[in-house]
């Protein structure tokens, strides 16, 4: 909603609010001034100049050579308008002024002629179409005053951002309402109320459906003389930002501004059989073209002001070209109705017209003004446009609604607020806003709230206006009492937290993408149409292919994020994200969110540590296993002996992702199904990406991992004697795995055996071809004695032995 | 021996005044405290001392071993901190070489606000739940006192699924699912992923946004102040000008919106907070009977206010960025900034 401070103070006295403090008051109340500014601040240097003389010039048969007297100086002007003459008052912009368009004002030379600025028409200054000629002020106008001065343009703008249950204040009469409350002072309105005198001889109106329509008014005036509007009419259009149009037009417009009521004038002489009927469109009634040349479809539910034969108006959103008012017009028929705000508000949605009428129609108008609105817009009519305004009209009121009353109890609303208040005050806030109170018992007040607030219908709205006009900032600030009790904890989050700063401490940044990806990620990551993952939530209305559907995978994202780091040179990436993933079930059916923990990493391993201490080693898949090693013993389901519930298995071939490389995956198993993978990325997919770098990746199932089986902490004593470490390194095929022996070493059945480890690995010259040589230490331990050299080679031995046969090796020599 | 261990002494004293440097030092060490130096030499004669001198020459001769180590680590030290003559560390070790460091990533700056919120809120005792991001139009708008067709519907741009199923605009459809499942009391906040058609340099299709409740008997608007109050203190760190003003929202009945002076040109007008000196930071209000009774709570004994807070929107004011889209293209340099 926009005003200016001044069109405000012919409805209000605003006392000695300045500006500044208007606006607070406003916001304070609830209606937020986003903005007050000059109007038509590009018209500030312009000023007003007079014609002293008018000479032909000497090399252009179109161009005049003037003499313009600007306050106390003289300038030489060359002007090629046809209305220039001597002693016309008119704009100039003089050398250095920057125009509304942007272009500058210089002395320059014109034909052989200088001149030292331009007269100005009202199109160069933005303030209509007209471009016949320079501007023409009033002759009285003195010269060398600014040209917003000249015009009654120096006011401010005012941009109230109104939220949906004030549409009392989407005008300037509703908005000095709210003022008065403040200055206490009265309002001053051009018409205060008004009455209709019914006569149906010139016309007639039929409601069909009264619920769409609860009220329609409407006056006949005739011998109109259809031309521009004074400049006082204009200049209030255009210091809002509305394009005057004609008389009739800016008449309708300018009392919508005012009270808030839209309305419409019909050329008269266009309406078939006089009749106005408000009905639903007929089945072959499918299209109007509006006044702004479109053709607009017409369904069922588009209520429709029609004449004898045919639609010509779309109710409440917009009028129809076919009874528009044109220069020829000379009868016009004004209407002043209301009409259901969800009827307009569905209509207008439908159609894609948002309008001034149907933005004030679909947040409510108040019915009992259509007929003050239409009585201001009818002497305007009569004044400004030479209209006849016939006897009485015809105004049908079905949905007439009883007198607003409510009540308001002083217990309730003091508590509510948590302040103290009495009756006076109560009393005293409402009436100033024009809200009637009358005391019913000790606690009770009678209310009746005028008929604009159609947003007053229960007690709790009241108590809200209290709220709103004693101030928000003198309720006072206390902390609620209230009995103690254990907040319920989500075990999902705290799992989330511990995950996120443990990934954190080993080097992982968190990333969050968008839920909504491209559809295209499905065949990007290779899936198969038979992978669940291949069906997505589709968006019926998204913003952008790029973000139709529900992500089903977190990698696509993170690799999204990984190209966007190379691209600004930052190659060396360990992203991790925990996020929701969607599923889809049946139509109209929530789809199953379930949250999946994955991490990639690519590029150098070091991290942030100068190059001076590490090489340039890449990530590999041993950082993804470490990784997802520490993440799930940190959680307790891993490497905590022998009630491990997780494992890490090389894939079935059923298991294969297909945009993992096969060699280098392992599936993480837990007794509760498949917690996850982690792989490197398989090259055609990182292609996709456009990826050249190797990348590798941990992907769990967040949700199965909350429902693992955690190992409880435990305390072992410390041992008391020492150990006894003994190494064996073993050539074997190289198909042998190391693990594997570490598990036979384990499960050798030798009881002085407390760990082994594997701590080389060697392939290659000078070893044959097809061997492999793996190194082993073993730590023998015993609770009980310190272990004797006997004791040790014993078991050590037997290993051996166990080991040479189990994997057909022998003991490597040196 | 005695007067050959009196000597050993003197010399020892003599010779390590001089020392200057580690170098010098470890000639001493050699010298006097070696496999073969003077004081091992010394020892070795004990052997050939009667055994009735031999207890008393051996104490000594330990004594005097003992005080010319501790001569030596105590010049050691010395040297080491460069109290006496040149550092050595100068010469050989360049501290101006980077510290090695260990790996270490970011929480994303969402993250971090986020738990931040929370932590005020649940240290004043709220619970904190979580709901679906995929919502029916039932919780997210009409449970909410927010019909189809309603012009606050404007407000929520949003992306739908299908007819009744969208992705929620708000976290406020987890106070009508969590009333709906217990009775009061209940202090609870939801934080979650909310999603609006909307995109340019201020607005994501996707944000982060807490919710919160309080519903108890006899709560009042000057207790919704009270707890907000608390809360922007702790979250901004500072006695921050706050005021409370008048709004709008269909499920609150008085709404209020939270502003504080602008952190950035501290209330002066700048062109975040648009030249007002203030900063929207939360919306709030009384939860409107409407929304109580269509969770079966009778609002004539049960009252409580429910506030939302964008957390995109505090980050940025707190650590001052200006283009929301950066929060999810996930570049390390921004992440590293947090």
């Amino acid at each position: 909603m926009k005003f200016t401070t001044n069109w405000l103070k012919e409805y209000v006295d605003t006392k000695d609010l300045t500006p500044e403090a208007l606006a607070e008051h406003l916001t304070m109340l609830g209606l937020e001034v986003d903005a007050v500014t000059p109007l038509f601040p590009g018209l500030s240097s312009i000023r007003t100049a007079k014609v002293l003389s008018v000479k032909t010039h000497p090399n252009a048969d179109k161009l005049q050579l003037c003499e313009v007297a600007v306050g106390t100086e003289t300038f030489s002007i060359v002007c090629g308008a046809p209305n220039v003459r001597k002693d016309l008052v008119t704009a100039i912009a003089l050398v250095g002024t920057v125009m509304p368009d942007g272009m500058k004002i210089k002395a320059s030379k014109v034909r052989g002629v200088k001149s030292f600025g331009m007269l100005c028409s009202e199109q160069e200054l933005g303030l209509s179409d007209t471009h016949d000629g320079i501007m023409e002020l009033p002759a009285e106008t003195p010269h060398g005053q600014p040209i917003l001065t000249a015009l009654g343009l120096d006011d401010l703008l005012v941009e109230v951002d109104l939220t949906p249950n004030r549409p009392d204040c989407a005008s300037v009469i509703g908005i000095a309402r709210e003022v008065s409350g403040i200055t206490r002072t009265p309002l001053t309105l051009p018409v205060e109320s008004a009455t209709l005198i019914h006569s149906s001889q010139d016309f007639s109106v039929d409601i069909e459906d009264s619920q769409a329509c609860p009220r329609y008014a409407a006056r006949l005036i005739r011998n109109v003389i259809i031309k521009q509007s004074p400049w006082w009419i204009r200049k209030k259009l255009l210091s809002i930002g509305m394009r005057p149009i004609n008389n009739v037009v800016d008449i309708t417009n300018l009392v919508m501004m005012e009270y808030g009521q839209p309305l419409h004038a019909f050329d008269y002489d266009t309406i078939v059989g006089r009749q106005i009927l408000i009905r639903h469109p007929k089945n072959n009634e499918t299209e109007l073209t509006t006044l702004d040349g479109e053709k607009r479809i017409m369904d069922r539910d588009t209520l429709m002001i029609c004449d004898a034969e045919k639609p010509i108006a779309i109710a409440g959103v917009m009028g129809g070209l076919n009874s528009e008012v044109t220069q020829t017009t000379t009868n016009i028929l004004l209407e002043s109705a209301c009409f259901n705000a969800i009827s307009v508000r569905r209509t207008a949605r439908r159609l894609k017209i948002p309008s001034e009428a149907s933005y004030r129609f679909e947040r409510g108008v108040d019915p009992g003004g259509c007929i003050t609105a239409m009585e201001r817009a009818v002497s305007l009519l009569c004044e400004v446009a030479n209209g006849e305004a016939t006897e009485g009209g015809i105004d049908l009121y079905p949905g007439i609604r009883p007198l607003n009353s409510q009540t308001l109890r002083i217990s309730r609303t003091s508590s509510l607020l948590g302040i103290e208040l009495s009756y006076e005050k109560i009393a005293d806030v409402l009436q100033s806003i024009g809200i009637r109170c009358k005391r019913k018992d000790d606690d009770t007040i009678w209310i009746n709230p005028p008929s604009y607030r159609i947003d007053i219908e229960r007690e709790a709205d009241l108590v809200e206006e209290v709220a709103r006009l004693i101030g928000y900032n003198s309720i006072p600030t206390s902390l609620p009492t209230v009995s103690l009790s254990y907040p319920d904890q989500e075990p999902k989050r705290s799992l989330r937290k511990q995950i996120a700063n443990l990934l954190v401490d080993i080097g992982f940044s968190e990333a969050i993408n968008y839920s909504f990806v491209t559809p295209k990620h499905v065949s990007m990551m290779a899936l198969k149409n038979e992978d669940y993952r291949s069906t997505q939530v589709t968006l019926i209305n998204p913003l952008s292919e790029e973000q139709s559907v529900l992500r089903t995978m977190l990698i696509p994202g993170l690799l999204e994020n990984l190209k966007r780091n190379i691209n600004f040179q930052n190659s060396s990436v360990k992203l991790f994200e925990i996020g929701k993933v969607f599923t889809p079930r049946g139509h109209n059916e929530q789809p199953v969110e379930s949250e999946r923990l994955t991490c990639i990493l690519s590029g150098q391993r070091r991290g942030n540590s100068s190059p001076l201490y590490t090489g340039d080693e890449k990530v590999d898949i041993f950082d993804a296993k470490g990784i997802a090693e520490i993440l799930l013993e940190t959680l307790r389901v891993y490497g905590c002996g022998s009630s491990d519930t997780v494992t890490f298995q090389t894939p079935e071939l059923t298991e294969q992702e297909t945009y993992g490389c096969s060699p280098e995956t392992l599936i993480i198993s837990s007794p509760n199904g498949i917690l996850g993978q982690l792989s490197k990325l398989a090259p055609e997919v990182a292609k996709e990406f456009g990826i050249k770098q190797e990348v590798f990746f941990i992907d769990l199932d967040f949700e199965l991992l909350c429902r693992t089986h955690a190992t409880s902490k435990r305390f072992h004593k410390l041992p008391v004697f020492p150990a006894v470490k003994r190494d064996i390194a073993l050539l074997v095929p190289i198909t042998v795995k190391a693990g594997d022996m570490l598990e036979a070493i384990h499960n050798s059945g030798e009881k002085f055996i407390e760990q082994c480890e594997v701590f080389d690995v060697y392939q290659g010259k000078p070893l044959e071809e097809g061997m492999k040589s793996i190194a082993v230490s073993v730590t023998y331990r015993s609770p009980t004695k310190t272990l004797t050299e006997k004791n040790v080679t014993k078991s050590h031995i037997k290993i051996i032995n166990t080991l040479t046969s189990t994997f057909n090796g022998r003991l490597r020599e040196g | 021996m005695e007067q050959k261990l009196n000597t050993l002494q003197t010399e020892a004293h003599t010779q390590l005044s001089t020392v200057e440097n580690n170098a010098q030092l470890e000639d001493f060490r050699i010298r006097f405290l070696g496999r073969k130096g003077l004081c091992s030499t010394v020892m070795k004669e004990l052997g050939s001392v009667s055994d009735k001198e031999r207890p008393r020459l051996g104490q000594m001769a330990n004594r005097v071993k003992n005080e010319i180590e501790a001569l030596y680590d105590e010049k050691r030290q010395a040297l080491l901190s460069g109290l006496n003559g040149s550092s050595i560390q100068e010469d050989t070790i360049d501290l101006s070489l980077p510290g090695r460091k260990p790996e270490k990533g970011r929480l994303h700056p969402v993250t971090q606000i986020m738990n931040e919120v929370c932590s005020i809120f649940e240290n004043l005792g709220f619970a904190v739940a979580e709901g679906p991001d995929v919502e029916h139009d039932h919780y997210n708008f009409e449970a909410l006192n927010i019909p189809a067709h309603h012009p606050a519907r404007d407000m929520h741009d949003t992306f739908y699924i299908s007819d009744s199923i969208l992705l929620r605009t708000h976290t406020s459809p987890m106070q009508a699912r969590i009333m709906e499942a217990r009775q009061p009391p209940l202090r609870v906040i939801a934080p979650g992923k909310v999603y609006r058609c909307d995109s340019d340099i201020t607005h994501t299709p996707m944000f982060h946004q807490v919710e919160g409740f309080l519903v108890d008997k006899n709560i009042s608007f000057a207790d919704l102040k009270g707890v907000l109050t608390v809360f922007t203190e702790k979250m901004f760190d500072q006695k921050l000008e706050l005021r409370f003003r008048p709004s709008f929202f269909p499920f609150t009945e008085p709404s209020a919106e939270v502003d504080i002076a602008c952190v950035i040109c501290e209330g002066k007008g700048c062109r975040v907070c648009k030249r007002t000196g203030w900063l929207e930071i939360l919306g709030s209000g009384m939860i409107d009977p409407e929304v109580f009774k269509k969770v079966g709570y009778d609002p004539e004994i049960y009252s409580g206010f429910a506030f939302g807070l964008g957390i995109e929107r505090i980050a940025m004011l707190k650590y001052g960025i200006d283009d929301i889209r950066l929060y999810y293209e996930n570049d390390l340099r921004f992440l590293s900034q947090f």
